[in-house]
């Protein structure tokens, strides 16, 4: 429980899967209530023996179902199972009248779909879900109607508008924060990837380092292996006694450095075991920019010293960065240099050797995703004195 | 509890994380005001049809026009417009709640007690965490004051005691799913936000580490000279071709002297200038600042970078050493090699001792990237490590570490 509530507090760390994990287990927590709650409530309802007892069965195998499917990790799966178990809980709760808690359950239910973040979950799911309870309305909201109430139609009116407000207003909400995060995220995203190439070239550098002092890496290193396969057979006693095959497994992540995985992965001759070993393992070599050695390098950062925050910190655009004509003239051809200049690329053997040549800065300059960097207006005085680009800068 | 320490995260991400939520905050704020616009001409519709008091029309109408105001009011003041928008949104919250309390008592019908559910929907929109609390206090305040001091609002014909009691238990158990799912609901904003902006930090950091590491590598920095020198050449080709005075070689020597000179003689020197037009061209100096490097490594890697749909928000994108796809074999290698990694000198970070290692490892996000059972097992044994890695490791490589 302690595990939960934790992880609860720090859901914001959290994967998308693990989230959904977490999800289906706050719901199918709810729904156990709910159908714990069947069993007094049939006291009052006017089914049959078989129907009081079937439907609570039925459902608490549903709920059985989604925790095999958490188990096995199919959470998407899980979820479809979670959203389905209320929506019959619904059903129950609703199938007899002059019940107020059986239109709430309508809420509830679109609340457990809202909760899993899914447009088209809440499409499908929440708007039959809505759609049902407006036709409960019509059909048998005549029941639930306030012995206070001053007119009926009003009433049955009232409850219709609230539930079809209550489920526009969260699909306005889904629309907002799925338009925000889809943007943020593909920003994310692009930027891990320019991220990743630096990393590329910092992980070139220490090889290329490593290559003209003809020294031995760490990986190949005796000591080191050694250090490392120690430390896994300790983890793994805690998990399984024997030690063998973790030590083999250990041994193949260093027989994988230098290696080419893909040629690895696509040799028909080896092992099922072998190539997917090779492709999980592919992650966390040490010759090469990996997640690991990508993390270690984020990690770094955390230690160097950098400047405070201030309003263009960000801002790489040469345009609003600065405002006087001369300085954004004299600003790219800075740029220009830099990228004419200074070795920024790998050469045909991927060491760090090569520059930018003109056409290609020119390519660059042209090119749509440059309007990160340079205005249209840069970009035409730069097409107007390009002559003078190439020959003094 | 666990709880992230402040000094392993970037310390500029807060104010970047202000400035990208302001930009979402305004949109909320309009489209929250134009959903309380719409009910309030459904409210007032009702209330006409039901021929109530001009007097209960006008107090509703105008605690509905007061929100209005109260927000046109807090957007329009330009100073300090996050705070202001957060302090708009905290009145619409408790006033949504107020006017949803107050046709309750007004009408006292189980049909108007779930405009409580309404104003929780739309206040949900802000998904801010101070909202959220406010919105669920007041929900299950509201909610439960009600249903106790006026039971008639759920009287029902042929309803039981036992039935009026379920509604609270159902109730009861709707705000609690309701205030859960949106705790979630707003972590996970935090989230896309922290990557967000973490990234962004991490981008300007790591351009520097890698000029450290092409520093130690290559004993070279930037020429700024050069490139001064090669404005001039260019500057004068350029004035000469469109027959203008070179206006350009007097800035070439304040960006030299931007390297040596404090401000004060910057000013005196150059009165054609203010701070601020000083400050800007700072931008471009070469020998001290970064900004124009920057933009120079980032220019250079730049090209060919496409985002496919299915990227956008596919697990694969973030990294970790506990993938779902991973055996546990590997989730231990994946630890075990960066733990070690961590206690080893490299020419970019040097080894770090066991107790930084596990106070990091503990109270930082790494924590997270880390399988849960992996890493308690190094919690809970982390001298074992240490004594591991030192005999192995350290000890018959002669071992001096770093200081």
């Amino acid at each position: 429980m302690n595990r939960i509530v934790e992880r609860i507090r720090n859901s914001e760390f959290l994967t998308f899967s693990e989230v959904l994990r977490l999800k289906v287990a706050i719901v199918t927590l709810f729904q156990t209530i709910f159908i714990l709650l069947t069993i007094p409530i049939s006291s009052i309802n006017q089914f049959t023996v078989d129907i009081d007892v079937f439907i609570p069965l039925a459902l608490a195998l549903l709920i059985v179902l989604t925790i095999l499917f958490t188990i096995v990790n199919f959470n998407r799966f899980a979820m479809h199972t979670s959203i389905i178990t209320i929506i019959i809980l619904t059903l129950y709760y609703t199938s007899t009248t002059n019940h107020f808690y059986g239109y709430i359950m309508f809420f509830v239910t679109l609340t457990v779909v809202i909760f899993y973040q899914d447009i088209v979950t809440y499409l499908l799911y929440g708007g039959a879900t809505a759609g049902y309870g407006i036709w409960y309305i019509i059909d048998k909201g005549g029941s639930i109607i306030g012995t206070n109430s001053i007119n009926a139609d009003v009433s049955m009116q009232t409850y219709i508008i609230i539930l079809a407000g209550f489920y526009v207003v969260f699909l306005i909400q889904f629309l907002i924060s799925d338009n925000i995060y889809e943007k943020m995220n593909n920003e994310w995203v692009r930027m891990n990837k320019i991220l990743g190439r630096y990393q590329d070239f910092s992980q070139r550098h220490l090889m290329e380092m490593l290559e003209e002092h003809d020294e031995t890496p760490l990986y190949r290193d005796n000591k080191f292996q050694q250090t490392i396969g120690e430390l896994c057979i300790f983890i793994n006693e805690f998990f399984e006694e024997d030690a063998a095959k973790i030590t083999e497994v250990v041994e193949y992540y260093f027989f994988l450095h230098g290696q080419e995985i893909e040629e690895i992965v696509g040799n028909k001759n080896a092992s099922v075991t072998a190539r997917r070993y090779a492709l999980q393992l592919e992650k966390y070599l040490l010759d090469r920019r990996s997640e690991l050695t990508s993390i270690l390098f984020d990690f770094a950062t955390l230690f160097k010293p950098s400047d405070a925050y201030e309003e263009n910190r960000y801002n790489y655009n040469l345009d609003e960065l600065l405002h006087d004509r001369i300085d954004k003239l004299l600003s790219l051809a800075i740029l220009y240099r830099y990228l004419k200049t200074e070795v920024t690329q790998f050469d045909k053997w991927g060491n760090i050797k090569d520059t930018l040549t003109h056409e290609q800065i020119t390519e660059l300059f042209l090119s749509k995703e440059f309007r990160e960097f340079i205005s249209y207006e840069q970009v035409n005085f730069y097409l107007d004195n390009e002559d003078l680009f190439r020959e003094h800068l | 509890m666990r709880q992230i320490n402040e000094q392993y995260k970037y310390k500029q991400l807060e104010i970047y994380k202000e400035s990208l939520e302001l930009r979402h905050i305004k949109t909320k704020t309009l489209v929250v005001n134009v959903l309380n616009v719409v009910f309030a001409v459904v409210v007032a519709f009702f209330l006409f049809r039901l021929d109530v008091e001009s007097r209960t029309i006008f107090g509703v109408s105008f605690m509905f026009l007061m929100l209005l105001l109260i927000n046109v009011g807090l957007y329009a003041l330009a100073d300090d417009l996050y705070n202001n928008l957060k302090l708009a949104m905290y009145v619409t919250t408790i006033g949504e709640y107020i006017i949803a309390t107050t046709l309750i008592i007004l009408f006292q019908t189980p049909s108007i007690f779930t405009s409580l559910f309404l104003a929780y929907a739309i206040t949900s929109i802000y998904q801010e965490n101070k909202v959220m609390l406010i919105s669920n206090f007041s929900l299950f305040i509201s909610g439960f004051l009600l249903a106790l001091s006026f039971d008639q609002i759920f009287s029902i014909p042929g309803n039981t005691a036992i039935q009026n009691m379920f509604i609270i238990i159902f109730l009861l158990l709707f705000v609690m799913l309701l205030t859960l799912s949106s705790y979630i609901l707003i972590k996970r904003k935090s989230f896309f936000y922290n990557h967000l902006a973490q990234i962004k930090e991490s981008e300007v950091r790591n351009m520097d580490l890698l000029m450290e590491i092409e520093h130690i590598r290559t004993k070279q920095k930037l020429n700024s000279e050069s490139y001064y020198k090669a404005l001039e050449r260019f500057s004068s080709e350029l004035s000469k071709k469109i027959g203008i005075e070179n206006v350009f070689a007097r800035k070439i020597q304040l960006l030299r002297d931007l390297k040596k000179t404090n401000i004060g003689d910057l000013l005196e020197k150059y009165p054609e200038y203010t701070i601020e037009q000083i400050n800007e061209i700072k931008n471009m100096e070469l020998a001290v600042n970064t900004k124009m490097r920057n933009i120079g490594i980032k220019a250079s890697k730049t090209k060919d970078i496409e985002v496919s749909r299915k990227e956008i928000f596919s697990e694969s994108q973030f990294k970790s050493f506990k993938h779902t796809t991973d055996d546990t074999y590997v989730k231990i290698i994946a630890f075990v090699v960066f733990y070690v990694m961590l206690k080893t000198d490299k020419p970019y970070l040097k080894e770090m001792d066991e107790d930084q290692i596990k106070d990091m490892l503990q109270y930082s996000e790494y924590f997270y990237l880390i399988d849960r059972d992996v890493i308690d097992v190094y919690l809970n044994n982390n001298e074992v490590f240490d004594t591991v890695v030192s005999d192995l490791l350290k000890e018959e490589w002669n071992y001096e570490p770093h200081r």
